[in-house]
């Protein structure tokens, strides 16, 4: 199972009518030492090569400015507020509306819901931003709400899809078994929905951390802006480390939800 | 001034911003199609070369888009030329990774018929495997495309072409009076521009699909 299920058959799942990218996991159960090891060690090296690049240069007063311990302290911990912020919000919201859509009595709102949540993406997120931003004015709050609303999609449409694709005899022998609806939710159907559910939120978490770069703009702080600084000042050391600081969060995220994805799927699988 | 009003006073800017917009998309579509296709099928065929096309082109979509922008511009200078290498990363994933999901799905059975009637490994590939793969294929281009325009908009931060352009301005006058209308203007062309190219594809995927399979 290299791929995604929404790649294999992209005509007959709910994913091939978004516009979200599908993501490609790249290993299985039987990881390498590559696998497991890979990404970390690149990750070490990228930033170790970054910090001593840096270390070894005169700063001018500008870079300075921009490239000290405070504010880039500062401006991961706002990015990491963002992201943790969004993302609890859009699980607490996607994966409960993903459950009741795929229970027999919503059948009916199912491809509404879809068609509404699809539309929804060809809103680019830097528009989607600025228009809650329009409405509700600048800060924290507005942003996460775009980013939210952004994200929402992967959760769902994986949730929807995880539920659907389990067996349906199994469902049926649980029944039979004598468990209660909400038991063969609980028991049954979630578990082994965990694992397509798992890579909509590893989704979710890396677009969250792209588009919180946007948020600077809408001061709600985050790395985008030491890219915009390095960009707007014409400086490439202050550039190159918002770039890497950003990058290399989206990789550690993205690696850290893969492993939580291994070891939170049932043993079975 | 109503949204109306800012419509047909600017409606002219709007349409070149749009057709900007539409230059960019279509430069990268037609890049990464040339490029992406063919490492789809040289990692569908190739199990070594498979794990590291795949990684790679994943790793580009992880990346944020702002960073993958502004990487390039110390190497290219600000403009076109970092929005649409940029770009073109970021829409290889869909094309490779349905390339390979297409030329995967074909039936075992049928390679094996077209070997029997004695075709190479190339003339199968080009008669019998990609036009079986083909409606896949061209989903990953739609969803790649799909990718692109709403991307293209952050283009504007690296000094890009297009719709991004309108909701900048917009964002820099925010609190002014009209600023939301460019910001709405904007936004709405990209979306009309999303939603024209998406059923472009359907049409194109009901006719360039082989009858046998439609």
């Amino acid at each position: 199972m290299a791929t995604d299920t929404a790649t294999e058959h992209p005509e007959e799942t709910i994913g091939a009518q978004t516009g979200t990218p599908v993501k490609i996991e790249t290993s299985s159960t039987h990881r390498s030492l590559i696998g497991w090891f890979g990404m970390p060690v690149f990750l070490i090296l990228i930033l170790g090569a970054t910090y001593i690049w840096i270390q070894g240069r005169e700063l001018d007063s500008i870079e300075q400015r921009v490239l000290n311990q405070r504010v880039l302290t500062e401006k991961l911990v706002e990015h990491l507020q963002l992201v943790a912020v969004s993302t609890a919000i859009v699980i607490a919201i996607a994966i409960p509306l993903g459950v009741i859509l795929t229970r027999p009595f919503a059948r009916r709102a199912v491809p509404i819901t879809l068609a509404i949540a699809n539309g929804g993406q060809a809103i680019p997120s830097l528009g989607l931003i600025t228009i809650v931003v329009i409405w509700m004015g600048i800060g924290f709050t507005p942003v996460i709400i775009g980013l939210v609303a952004y994200s929402a999609l992967p959760i769902l449409r994986n949730t929807m899809v995880g539920l659907q694709q389990v067996d349906h005899s199994f469902i049926k022998a649980s029944r039979g078994m004598g468990l209660s609806p909400m038991q063969v939710l609980m028991q049954v159907e979630l578990p082994l929905a965990i694992p397509v559910m798992i890579a909509g939120i590893r989704t979710a978490l890396v677009i969250n951390v792209g588009t919180a770069t946007l948020a600077t703009f809408f001061g709600a702080g985050g790395l985008g802006f030491v890219i915009f600084q390095g960009i707007g000042l014409n400086r490439d050391p202050v550039l190159i480390t918002g770039v890497v600081m950003a990058s290399g969060l989206a990789l550690l995220v993205d690696y850290l939800a893969g492993v939580a994805g291994h070891f939170l799927s049932p043993r079975g699988l | 001034m109503t949204f109306s009003e800012y419509l047909s006073n600017s409606y002219e800017n709007l349409i070149e911003l749009s057709l900007e917009h539409l230059q960019l998309v279509a430069i990268t579509m037609l890049i990464a199609t040339a490029v992406g296709v063919p490492l789809g099928i040289l990692a569908h065929r190739s199990s070594v070369l498979r794990p590291p096309i795949m990684s790679t082109t994943s790793f580009f979509l992880t990346i944020p888009s702002l960073a993958l922008f502004a990487i390039f511009i110390p190497v290219f200078g600000l403009g076109s030329p970092p929005a649409i290498v940029a770009l073109t990363l970021y829409a290889l994933l869909p094309i490779v990774g349905n390339t390979v999901a297409g030329l995967s799905s074909v039936s075992p059975a049928i390679v094996k018929a077209s070997r029997g009637m004695g075709m190479g490994s190339w003339r199968r590939l080009g008669l019998v495997e990609l036009p079986l793969a083909w409606p896949v294929i061209v989903t990953g281009l739609r969803v790649s495309t799909q990718v692109t325009i709403g991307i293209a908009a952050i283009a504007v931060f690296v000094g890009g072409p297009g719709l991004g352009n309108e909701i900048f301005r917009g964002i820099r006058s925010l609190g002014n009076p009209g600023a939301e209308n460019l910001v709405y203007g904007g936004t709405l062309a990209i979306v009309v521009i999303a939603l024209a190219f998406d059923g472009a594809f359907v049409l194109v995927r009901r006719f360039t699909t082989p009858r046998g399979i439609r």
